[in-house]
């Protein structure tokens, strides 16, 4: 899931102040998942906003809506009706939403409301951490399943470093070596000779590293 | 109410009971409760119930929880002046009450007849009523109460300064046949003196210095333990082993000296400015007398104290006892053994059970769907509670202009049963489809109104309650306008809300009038027995080829009733009930439903075939075993046994044997792995040294103990075992006895704290008190998602006042699995759990709250948020992978729907809408 944080309301506040008609726009998908824009926290920003232009002695307009997804034409369709009511929106959906709304609404200012993170799983309600980096080429199968590439601060391909001190990170104490999981990992499966293995260069052509990319698959095109 | 049973003539299941009911001098059926006749009487009183540490009138309520919530007349102190009966509103005053005899037939008595704090006043020595800064535990419970004299505020009484030290002093009046006859230990000082002195703490506004004065501490109780050490480790609560002689006052400044010989035996005297005296538990005074009018025999304490193995019977068949009469005891043990005496009573009475129920008829619900909202507003004056400082006529006259509003109107007292007729009335003629009654608290009222509406045949969910009493005219009494403008704010929020009702309908589901109960120990056999004989069919669970569990290691009890004897006539009462159904060498492997519709998937042994029972209750009865010592050189040395393993060789080889005995308390309890008291160790070390020295007089027998637990009327053994010889040596956890191995037995080292020296005593046995281990029951707690502590013991509904309840409806617990307990301790819980369980399977069907969460499937994000916040474990992720919520499971609290990010999930008549037509309105006209 694509993990996002709220946005401190001040910033929102800085960015849409000109405006008189606000739509909050909220997605329900992975930012309902990390509590950070689904419909509930749509109702909560709206909330602290009505009140905040009130405390201003303003009249704007802030309204609710939550979509099913923002980063799918269909369900963006959905507000076409509405969307000339509102002179700003502000998106809590992850970057993706907010861009592909920005696409589609061309004349409409279309404001972040949360700070897209990164991949990532809910180890509890309230703790999300990192796991992917979506490099484009999954090197998992010869990593024990833990990926150096998101986890290893240096995103190493043959470690760990000589940062690696009681199973942590020289970084932060709290982070976990990713290369120590690695050789743990691949002791219990029994196949630390995965380890001896040298990772010849990885391609980083897929990564960021070769400029924004796009994933073409014709069969299934219309 | 006030009433005394006279006599009790007949005989089991068909008694008549003579009752002498004493005149109360106001009505308890017309009177509200609303207080006025209390806050017009000219005389004052001394307040029994704050110990006499503040006034209240001659027309008083004893508690603001009192039952039934009704005043009564003082006529000792009473002047007749005339006052009340001329406030009273609801003319309930009768002067002319008189007292009354009255006789009904019953089938079964139960004597709940609670205890009395001890008087100290006789024991000179330590200034009660001389010194006005010594007062008793049961004062400072008053004290430390916000309703107390104090109001709360930690005070002492000679100058209502805050003290920064208090002194308790424990066993005032028990464990003292010295001076004041009490043998006995009263079971819940040492747990409320530790309570005592943290909420103490926590009432100060600086240091405060705790220091409790006791002989042993005795927290023997479920996770009591782990409080004390809380108490002692980090509130820095002192525990003094040491027993006060003399209290003398600072004559100058209140202040109290205690002087007291420490555990080496010097002299010490320390100075606190208040001292608290822990004042055990004794019978009511006139216990003796009715228990001669009703032909119940008492112990030398005057407690019922009946046979160890029939808990809550009395000596006479038919007439049950309960809580501290039967012996000294704490609220959970009071509640299940009231629970016991209910099963019992129970069990007398199953032929003409039902009978006496009267039927309501409910008409056909009026179909309100489509209909515009005509809304019936009724306001109350609660006598002048509410008339008194809200303008009334204002508030309806107000109400009258709100949109969909119909009809209002003002009543004296709304919740009278005049007022409940005239409302119905009001239903039919002027077609309401909503009620709003702007009186109280819906806490107390709600569930009356909403079957006046159902005896009408409307939708009793379609009433709304403004609290315009206990929310306003009783704290806004001084502003009477801010008040009426505030009553009309509430019912325009109430109004408001009612728009937004619709009907809900609660769910009936038929119950399965079947017991599963798992364990076939005694507690088990106990509640499948008790089930059986009130006619429902049980099928009871052992894991092993034999019932009786832990029982069948056991040999006497310590009052000497023989265990065998009483397990073999239970096991063949059980085997031969044609009701029970045992499975042994059985599994539990799935578990479904929810209460009344229970199914569980069983491995029947020993062929392990598959069955699945339907049943409407489940009773837990897994029981627990004995530790396995690690310590000690147990299982190295032949000399090492356990308190079980002595008893059973007592028995079969005796103990000429044997001339010296060591015995060390506490192994595998109380210490990091298991921090609880193991409850029966000491009275099993002591019940075996008593059954040494009776074998064999010039045995040596040494208990090494921390504290030694004999509460209740187990304290006699205890003395007994002295008197017979048995030594008793305390030592510290951090300073264990050593054991070694030698040619003769073992030789054990400890420190005697009189001497101050170490001593070696060869001994031909050590026997280890080892403590309770809770039966591993990981797996089907997991099955059947139950909560357990961490030491395995399932988890009650409610520690006081919930003992056997689980927190999943239908599901409870007794015996061993709840914590360690001795033979009639799990006995009185089966029984207690038995009853519990009876409420549920002698009703054909339950009827689930309509105020339940439900889904809208189509917002929901699969987030799993409700899965993860629900104290209940009740949404799960269904094969759609949406969010599934059992009704008959939700506890309707509401928190998922709060919780949920995607906002899919609402708490039918919590509804978002509902909530906020409240807030939009209180709001209108200000945003």
């Amino acid at each position: 899931m694509i993990v996002a944080d709220k946005k401190p309301i001040e910033e929102i506040i800085e960015e849409i102040k000109g405006h008189e008609k606000i739509l909050i726009l909220g997605c329900n998908e992975c930012v309902t998942v990390c509590e950070a824009g689904g419909k509930k926290e749509v109702g909560i920003l709206a909330s602290a906003l009505r009140m905040y232009f009130l405390n201003q002695g303003r009249e704007v307009k802030i309204d609710e809506e939550t979509l099913e997804r923002q980063c799918d034409h269909e369900y963006l369709e959905e507000i076409r009706d509405v969307m000339d009511q509102y002179d700003a929106v502000v998106s809590l959906a992850c970057g993706v939403g907010v861009q592909f709304m920005a696409e589609k609404y061309h004349t409409t200012p279309i404001y972040p409301g949360v700070n897209t993170c990164f991949l990532g799983a809910t180890e509890k309600r309230g703790l999300w951490t990192e796991r992917c980096q979506a490099c484009g080429q999954c090197i998992l199968a010869r990593t024990g399943g833990i990926c150096p590439v998101s986890r290893c601060a240096k995103r190493i391909l043959n470690g760990p470093c000589g940062g690696s001190d009681h199973g942590k990170c020289e970084i932060n104490k709290e982070i976990d070596c990713a290369w120590q999981l690695i050789i743990d990992r691949l002791k219990a499966l029994n196949s630390l000779d995965d380890y001896e293995q040298l990772s010849p260069l990885k391609d980083w052509s897929t990564d960021r590293a070769g400029g924004p990319r796009k994933v073409v698959r014709e069969d299934v095109q219309e | 109410m006030c009433s005394e049973v006279k006599s009790v003539e007949g005989e089991s299941g068909n008694f008549e009971v003579s009752l002498v009911n004493h005149p109360r001098y106001i009505d308890p059926v017309k009177c509200t409760a609303c207080g006025e006749c209390a806050r017009h009487c000219p005389v004052t009183a001394v307040n029994q119930y704050n110990m006499k540490m503040d006034d209240r009138r001659a027309t008083y309520i004893e508690y603001a929880q009192a039952v039934p919530l009704a005043f009564a007349i003082d006529t000792d102190v009473c002047i007749g002046c005339g006052l009340c009966e001329n406030i009273c509103l609801a003319n309930a005053i009768q002067y002319d009450d008189k007292e009354r005899e009255t006789t009904i037939k019953v089938g079964s008595v139960v004597m709940s007849v609670g205890s009395r704090g001890f008087d100290p006043s006789g024991l000179d020595y330590l200034g009660y009523g001389k010194y006005p800064n010594v007062v008793t535990s049961e004062e400072f419970e008053r004290i430390l109460s916000a309703s107390g004299p104090y109001f709360g505020h930690l005070m002492r009484p000679l100058d209502r300064e805050e003290p920064k030290s208090i002194a308790w002093l424990q066993c005032v009046g028990s464990r003292d046949i010295n001076r004041c006859g009490n043998g006995y230990c009263s079971s819940v000082c040492c747990m409320y003196a530790v309570k005592e002195s943290m909420i103490a703490k926590e009432h100060a506004h600086g240091d405060l210095d705790c220091a409790i004065f006791n002989m042993d501490i005795r927290t023997f109780g479920k996770d009591y333990e782990k409080y004390y050490l809380r108490a002692r480790d980090k509130e820095q609560v002192r525990f003094v082993k040491a027993r006060v002689h003399t209290i003398t006052e600072i004559a100058e400044t209140g202040d109290l000296v205690l002087e007291y010989a420490d555990e080496t035996g010097v002299m010490k005297k320390e100075t606190f400015n208040m001292v608290v005296l822990s004042i055990g538990l004794q019978v009511q005074p006139n216990v003796a007398e009715l228990a001669k009018r009703l032909d119940v025999k008492l112990d030398k304490y005057n407690f019922v104290n009946n046979k160890s193995l029939a808990p809550a019977t009395t000596s006479r068949p038919g007439i049950y006892a309960c809580g501290v009469l039967q012996g000294p005891k704490d609220i959970p043990g009071s509640v299940t053994e009231a629970g016991a005496a209910a099963c019992l009573a129970g069990v007398d009475l199953v032929e003409s059970r039902g009978t006496e129920i009267s039927k309501v008829e409910i008409p056909e619900e009026i179909d309100v769907i489509g209909q515009d909202p005509r809304l019936g507003v009724f306001v109350c004056n609660c006598g002048i509670n509410i008339g008194g400082i809200v303008d009334v006529p204002a508030v309806k006259d107000y109400a009258a202009t709100l949109p969909y509003v119909v009809y209002t109107d003002e009543n004296l007292f709304t919740c009278s049963q005049d007022t409940q007729d005239k409302i119905k009335e009001k239903i039919i003629e002027h077609k309401l489809n909503r009620v709003i009654v702007a009186s109280c608290s819906p806490k107390t009222h709600a569930q009356m109104f909403m079957e006046t509406l159902e005896a009408c045949g409307l939708n009793k969910y379609l009433f709304e309650m403004a609290n315009i009493r206990n929310q306003n005219s009783w704290i806004h009494s001084k502003d009477p306008e801010a008040a009426t403008k505030k009553a009309k704010d509430l019912v325009r929020m109430a109004v408001s809300r009612a728009v937004t009702l619709h009907p809900l309908h609660e769910k009936k589901i038929p119950v399965v009038s079947k017991a599963l109960v798992i364990g076939g120990g005694v507690a088990g056999m106990n509640a499948a027995l008790s089930l059986a004989d009130q006619g429902f069919p049980v099928v009871l669970v052992e894991k092993n080829e034999k019932l009786g569990g832990m029982a069948n290691r056991l040999t006497v009890t310590i009052e000497g009733e023989d265990v065998k004897t009483y397990l073999d006539g239970l096991i063949q009462r059980v085997t031969s009930h044609p009701q029970i159904q045992v499975l042994n060498q059985s599994l539990i492997v799935g578990f479904s439903g929810f209460q009344g519709n229970f199914t569980t998937e069983v491995l029947v042994g020993p062929g392990m075939y598959e069955r699945k029972i339907n049943h409407g209750v489940v009773i837990l009865a897994t029981g627990a075993t004995e530790y396995r010592p690690k310590e000690f050189l147990y299982e190295e040395s032949k000399n090492v046994v356990t308190q079980l393993e002595l008893a059973k060789r007592l028995q079969e080889k005796g103990a000429l044997d044997l001339n010296r005995v060591v015995m060390i308390q506490c192994v595998g309890s109380r210490n990091e792995e298991n921090p609880n008291c193991s409850r029966i160790c000491c009275q099993s070390a002591i019940k075996n040294a008593i059954h040494i020295k009776k074998l064999q007089p010039d045995a040596q027998i040494f208990i090494l103990y921390r504290d030694i637990r004999t509460y209740g009327s187990l304290e006699d053994y205890y003395t007994e075992a002295r008197k017979l010889g048995v030594i008793f040596v305390r030592y510290e956890s951090e300073d264990p006895p050593g054991v070694e191995s030698s040619e003769e037995g073992v030789i054990v080292t400890f420190k005697d704290h009189i001497l101050d020296r170490s001593l070696r005593v060869s001994a031909d046995l050590l026997v280890l008190s080892a403590g309770m281990v809770a039966e591993d029951t990981e797996e089907l707690a997991s099955i059947v998602k139950l909560a357990r502590n961490s030491e395995g013991y399932f988890m009650e509904a409610h520690v006081k006042l919930r003992p056997v309840d689980m927190a999943t409806e239908g599901v409870f617990v007794c015996g061993t699995a709840h914590s360690p307990s001795l033979l009639g301790e799990s006995i009185s819980q089966a029984l207690a759990a038995a009853s519990r369980a009876t409420t549920f399977l002698c009703r054909p069907f339950l009827t689930l709250s309509a105020v339940t969460a439900r889904v809208d499937t189509d917002l929901c994000a699969s987030c799993l948020i409700c899965v993860r916040s629900c104290p209940y474990s009740v949404p799960k992720i269904n094969e759609e992978g949406l969010s599934e919520i059992d009704i008959a499971l939700c506890h309707g609290c509401g928190v998922c729907a709060a919780e949920c990010p995607a906002k899919a999930i609402e708490l039918n008549w919590y509804e978002d809408v509902q909530i906020m037509s409240k807030v939009d309105a209180l709001l209108e006209g200000v945003m």
